[in-house]
């Protein structure tokens, strides 16, 4: 059996070399490329925030149980809704932001220059015409990057902005009202069945009374 | 394994007719959108510093001030509800924003600041703990990658301690500035 301190030595060792993988794999995969860098961990922000966030309206004892009904499924709605649509909007339109520089669709003087001077200009826009392909293109490659790099950053934020703060708030609110309306006639439901009806009446009049009361009385609650 | 799997989904009927109407419908936007060219030195700068300079941090300060332009009126016309649960909306949007862009922008922000500061190239007279998030090959603390590797660097740092700024100031934060915003709106009422 070995001893303790070569397993020690060991895990010591493998830990410090996952690290340094790690730190090389940040570098090598966004170190050129800010906009993946905001949405994947923008993606893993808003999975973190919205626990914190369900967490916080569980536990506010000065929200009452009706309006629970309507916040918790609104946060758990915005929190899937936030998710999904900022990965899916925000990557999309960083993919097509990318698309629209490296097809030459959107440029630079410079880029333009290049484009015109190798007679490309009849393969801007087509969608398997790739400017980093050709040829003569490594003196541009510095100045093509941080062109890029800043488009990302527009699209990513822009797709962000779209889907975080238009997109997810509309969708969510429709989806936690109509289960606001379900787990409030769920919670009627429950009161009518477990009614103690007075003495002298059967239990089907005296719901039938209770039902007028409720279609007359507004609960504070649009159902 | 994995690879041969993805090989293998990736050559179903199914998914390449997917991809060639992907293909076809970005094709479609392609060609929708005109051609454009920024003459102006100044304008592409700009571009230029945008992709430098904005960092996660930044980021979320942008989406939290549009946040606040967009989200509380939403919520204020989503007719769904009634007034009450209405205005408690509004007041916890309003309130989630404030705390999130608040934690959120100082904590990234905080998180890349400490690891510019803690990875330095490895040199004589620099202390260990200062290489501690510097990369195995790295030459310049000067290059664009190095710049936006801290920044990612710092934004994941930044996300492991929102798992505890998360519950320990963003909810608490939340709720008060929530209560403090129903009872300025007039209470629960």
């Amino acid at each position: 059996m070995a001893p303790l301190s070569a397993i020690l030595r060991n895990i010591n060792k493998t830990a410090a070399s996952n690290w340094s993988n790690f730190k090389v794999h940040m570098l090598k995969n966004y170190g050129e490329n800010p906009g993946k860098m905001l949405v994947h961990t923008g993606t893993l922000g808003w999975i973190l925030s919205s626990l914190a966030q369900v967490g916080a309206v569980v536990f506010n004892d000065k929200i009452s149980p009706e309006q629970k009904t309507f916040l918790i499924p609104q946060e758990i709605a915005d929190a899937a809704i936030n998710i999904l649509s900022f990965y899916l909007l925000t990557n999309s339109l960083k993919k097509f932001g990318a698309k629209l520089v490296s097809t030459g669709k959107l440029r630079t003087k410079r880029i333009r220059n290049f484009l015109e001077r190798n007679e490309l200009m009849g393969n801007v826009g087509k969608l398997n015409f790739d400017i980093t392909e050709q040829d003569n293109f490594k003196p541009l490659t510095d100045h093509y990057k941080s062109f890029k790099n800043g488009v990302d950053v527009v699209t990513s934020t822009i797709g962000s902005i779209i889907s975080c703060n238009i997109l997810t708030p509309i969708l969510r609110n429709q989806y936690a009202s109509k289960r606001q309306k379900k787990a409030i006639a769920n919670m009627q439901q429950h009161n009518m069945n477990n009614i103690q009806h007075p003495r002298g009446i059967s239990i089907a009049d005296y719901q039938k009374m209770a039902a007028i009361k409720f279609s007359n009385k507004s609960t504070g609650l649009k159902i | 394994m994995i690879n041969k799997i993805f090989n293998r989904l990736t050559n179903t009927p199914l998914y390449r007719g997917v991809q060639k109407n992907v293909r076809r419908f970005e094709q479609s936007a392609l060609d929708l959108l005109p051609d454009a060219t920024f003459n102006k030195p100044k304008t592409v700068q700009l571009i230029g510093d945008i992709g430098r300079d904005i960092s996660s941090a930044e980021n979320r300060l942008i989406l939290g001030v549009t946040a606040l332009m967009t989200q509380p009126f939403i919520d204020a016309k989503n007719k769904n509800v009634d007034e009450k649960t209405r205005k408690v909306s509004v007041c916890r949007t309003i309130a989630k924003i404030l705390a999130g862009t608040f934690t959120g922008y100082f904590i990234r922000k905080g998180c890349i600041k400490a690891i510019k500061a803690w990875s330095k190239i490895p040199a004589q007279g620099v202390p260990k703990y200062k290489t501690l998030f510097t990369p195995k090959g790295a030459r310049s603390t000067d290059t664009e990658a190095f710049k936006q590797y801290q920044n990612a660097m710092g934004t994941v740092i930044a996300l492991v301690v929102m798992l505890f700024s998360n519950f320990l100031i963003d909810a608490p934060l939340t709720k008060w500035l929530t209560n403090i915003f129903v009872d300025q709106s007039g209470g629960d009422k």
